[in-house]
């Protein structure tokens, strides 16, 4: 376990080390969420927008905060240095440590997030706390699912992810992919708006699709929207997509490391 | 005029050679377009949801707004074309790269800002663009004819160069200091502001964005002209800004420049 | 054609830390210190001159070459250029310069070289005709014509560094500037770039500064060298007399029939190299035939040479501050 934490505190310093630049990406985030918001405004000021998008303006505004807010914590970045290792060697010096890869992509993606945890804690904590004082049905048991399908987020978004990753084994040029991959699945995941707003087909394909469990998911949960028994329902899908993701990994990690040996790396 | 000619003919060259080397790997060309059809599902899902909400945005109906995101979406397509080229000034500046250019006699801002033309990112831009723009003029049943066809390729114009100008200043500030990553991540959240009309803005930030930091003339003043919303005053500013803002840019350059070449070895 | 004076140039950089600690320190408090690249030059170069530029690694040789074709600001001093001051970068000035440095390269990677020359010619403003009978006139001379049409990346780092000279004379400069041309390239194509810029310079009447590591590319091709250490001019004078100021000496070569005692040898000069066979002797010019004689008589001597001090000696010594232009 020690050698997972070392990696876990690697992962802090280096998401430390770019700041200033950090700060500002963190800021310019902000910009499309006062994009949002005055467009949900406007609409649900100049018509019947409840009724047709299926939530109230309270609801999509908390939405669209916490949308971007959970996006970022579930994003993923680690897929890059998959790609490279695999291409480029790297992976060698993993098939004899001790460590495992995955643990190790896992223990450092974990590491990352947390001076990322650290602004965006203490902004959705105020966030919560004034949708509360505006009078949003906040019980400490729905906290807790939240926080809840939060860590089965971020959970799925790496095994997601993870498996994108391996295609590296049979890809040559999957790197160049990865922009569009992660810009398409954090629109299919509901982190820019939620899907469900255009209802029939998409949103039966939404709640069936497992990229919403990473995002739109949770915020549901928080927002007030979704009542115990659609979280129930949204929990079970949630943890039937991550050992569907989980196997998959597995399955795609064992043929690739045996395609990699036989290539010779 | 001479100087204009040969200035033109040497956009004609390098965007040529810029398109040769680019096929040269076509993978990359093509993943590139892919990452900008990504990014454009984003700015038509604001276009869906305006449409199903049926709501006007003032005095802007959906197929208004239709023709504004599609001019939004085109101006992206063209700020793309030489917008990798602002992304490598910083990187230049501190490898030295300028020298080269530095001993040419054409204008070494026109050199590094041209340098390479990315069509990849213009294609889907273009394309889904100017089918938005011809759609919702149709739609809007605004009118055809040699003026109002003119005007808006000439506020079309006038958007480019101010694109040009205004975006160029963050980057022109890599001389100054090494990290600019965060400060073209804000400007890039800027120019997303035209993802809506400009009117679904508040007054105040409406007059900011159009008069301080002039965003809001790039993609708002084409189809604002075409309906004959321009008032007298605002035609001149949309021809007058980017004059203004290129003037200013030069000159930032200019100073820049020379201490470039004071404080480098 | 050149005139330099006094040429000063310095620039500040930071200190950096290292570290966490180390970055969150640099943002409140960056120390600024100030290095002098160059300190004090003067030196000019006639029209059709092609002289050789040395110093060691950091001595200022680049930093005023790039002073020279106006890159860079100096901090002090003056310098005219065929009658154009650099920095002033006048469209007029920079058809008549050129610069070619040997790390650096304006080639487009993926295209053939010439598609490079065709945009220079166009960002130059050349004629058609002119155009055409540049490449083809050194293309031959370079030996490169069969590859013009190339893409760039294909080629070798020979190749490529000859396309790179000739991308830099499409307009025809009066002068031309060469920052380590043959840096890293193999034996041959050093060869044939000295050989193609002797030619060149001879027919042309360009004037040429030279910067190398290769002692080889400047006794080739300079009859001057002009060498700097510490941003400080040592030596501006012919080449093959940079070795006076080790005192008019020569070497001694001796080869012994038989063992000689190893202190024996000092008897008759400053003993450089010592073996079984023989040794190496450094003798002032005006005794070289007074030792010559001594030996034969004192010695077993079998064979003898007598030689020159090799350059890079006498520049070696520059180097290492030991002496001072006289």
């Amino acid at each position: 376990m020690s050698s997972y934490r070392c990696v876990f505190l690697m992962g802090v310093e280096q998401a430390l080390e770019y700041r200033v630049s950090f700060f500002l990406s963190m800021l310019s985030a902000v910009f499309p969420i006062i994009i949002q918001t005055t467009m949900w405004n406007y609409l649900y000021g100049h018509s019947d927008a409840a009724a047709v998008f299926g939530y109230q303006q309270g609801e999509i505004l908390l939405y669209t905060l916490l949308a971007t807010i959970v996006s970022q914590l579930v994003g993923t970045g680690f897929e890059w240095e998959m790609n490279s290792d695999i291409k480029m060697g790297g992976l060698n010096k993993y098939l004899i440590r001790p460590v495992g890869y995955k643990g190790y992509q896992f223990f450092r993606f974990l590491g990352q997030k947390v001076p990322r945890l650290m602004v965006i804690g203490p902004v959705m904590t105020v966030i919560i706390g004034a949708a509360f004082w505006q009078g949003l049905p906040v019980s400490l048991g729905r906290i807790l699912a939240f926080l809840g399908s939060l860590i089965l987020g971020v959970l799925l978004n790496f095994s997601i992810f993870y498996c994108i990753g391996l295609l590296a084994f049979w890809l040559t040029d999957v790197d160049k992919l990865f922009g569009t991959i992660s810009i398409v699945l954090t629109v299919f995941s509901g982190g820019v708006f939620p899907l469900d707003i255009f209802g029939g087909v998409v949103e039966i394909l939404v709640n069936l699709a497992p990229f919403g469990y990473t995002t739109q998911f949770p915020v549901n949960i928080i927002n007030g929207r979704f009542g115990w028994e659609r979280m129930g329902m949204g929990f079970a899908f949630q943890t039937g997509w991550i050992l569907v993701f989980v196997c998959l990994g597995e399955a795609m990690w064992r043929r690739g490391v045996r395609r990699y040996a036989a290539v010779g790396g | 005029m001479r100087k204009f000619t040969r200035y033109f003919k040497l956009v004609g060259v390098l965007a040529k050679y810029s398109l040769m080397s680019a096929l040269e790997y076509r993978i990359n060309f093509i993943t590139g377009m892919t990452v900008e059809m990504g990014w454009m599902i984003i700015k038509l899902l604001y276009v869906a949801i305006i449409y199903k909400a049926g709501t006007s945005i003032g005095i802007l109906t959906p197929d208004h707004i239709l023709l504004f995101v599609g001019t939004y979406v085109l101006m992206t397509g063209i700020y793309m074309l030489y917008f990798g080229n602002f992304c490598s000034i910083p990187g230049m500046v501190q490898q030295g790269e300028l020298d080269l250019y530095l001993v040419k006699p054409v204008s070494l801002q026109f050199l590094v800002t041209m340098r390479r033309i990315e069509f990849a990112f213009l294609l889907p831009n273009l394309v889904a663009g100017v089918s938005m723009i011809v759609t919702g003029w149709r739609l809007a049943g605004l009118p055809v004819g040699l003026v109002p066809i003119a005007g808006f390729l000439f506020y079309l114009a006038c958007g480019c160069l101010l694109t040009y100008s205004l975006f160029l200043l963050p980057y022109i500030l890599g001389f100054w200091i090494i990290s600019v990553g965060g400060i073209s991540d804000i400007s890039a959240a800027l120019w997303d502001f035209n993802n809506m009309p400009s009117m679904i803005y508040g007054k105040r930030f409406r007059q900011i964005g159009t008069y301080i930091l002039p965003v809001f003339v790039i993609t708002n003043f084409p189809g604002l002209f075409l309906m004959g919303e321009l008032s007298p005053f605002a035609c001149i500013w949309g021809a007058g800004a980017p004059v203004l803002f290129f003037v200013l840019s030069r000159a930032f350059w200019k100073v820049s420049m020379k201490r470039y070449s004071s404080a480098s070895s | 054609m050149i005139t330099v004076e006094h040429l000063r140039k310095e620039f500040t950089y930071y200190r950096k830390m290292t570290g966490i600690r180390g970055s969150l320190h640099n943002v409140f408090h960056r120390e600024t210190l100030t290095k002098e690249a160059v300190r004090d030059i003067s030196f000019s170069v006639g029209k059709g001159e092609m002289i050789g530029f040395l110093g060691p690694n950091g001595a200022g040789k680049t930093t005023t070459l790039k002073m020279l074709s106006g890159i860079l600001y100096p901090t002090g001093g003056r310098i005219e250029v065929d009658g154009f001051v650099p920095w002033e970068r006048k469209n007029e000035f920079k058809r008549r310069i050129s610069i070619v440095m040997g790390q650096k390269n304006q080639l487009w990677w993926d295209l053939p070289a010439s598609d490079s020359f065709y945009l220079n010619k166009c960002i130059f403003g050349v004629d058609d005709g002119a155009y055409r009978d540049i490449v083809t006139e050194l293309s031959e001379l370079l030996d490169v014509k069969e590859l013009l049409n190339v893409q760039v990346r294909r080629l070798s780092l020979g190749e490529r560094m000859k396309m790179e000279i000739l991308a830099a004379l499409i307009h025809r400069p009066d002068i031309l500037f060469l920052d380590e041309p043959t840096i890293g390239l193999d034996i041959l194509s050093q060869k044939k770039i000295r050989e193609f810029l002797k030619i060149y310079n001879e027919k042309q009447k360009t004037t040429v500064i030279i910067t190398s590591h290769y002692m080889a590319d400047i006794e080739a091709l300079c009859d001057r060298a002009v060498i700097i250490n510490q941003g400080m001019l040592v030596y501006d004078g012919k080449l093959g007399e940079i070795n006076q100021i080790l005192g008019k000496r020569k070497l001694l070569t001796v080869k012994a029939s038989a063992a000689v005692e190893a202190g024996a040898w000092e008897a008759y000069g400053t003993v450089r190299e010592i073996s079984a066979a023989g040794a190496v002797l450094e003798v002032p010019q005006e005794k070289v035939k007074e030792v010559l004689s001594a030996l034969l008589s004192g010695l077993p001597v079998e064979d003898f040479t007598v030689k020159e001090i090799p350059i890079e000696e006498g520049i070696a010594r520059f180097y290492q501050k030991e002496v001072v232009m006289p």
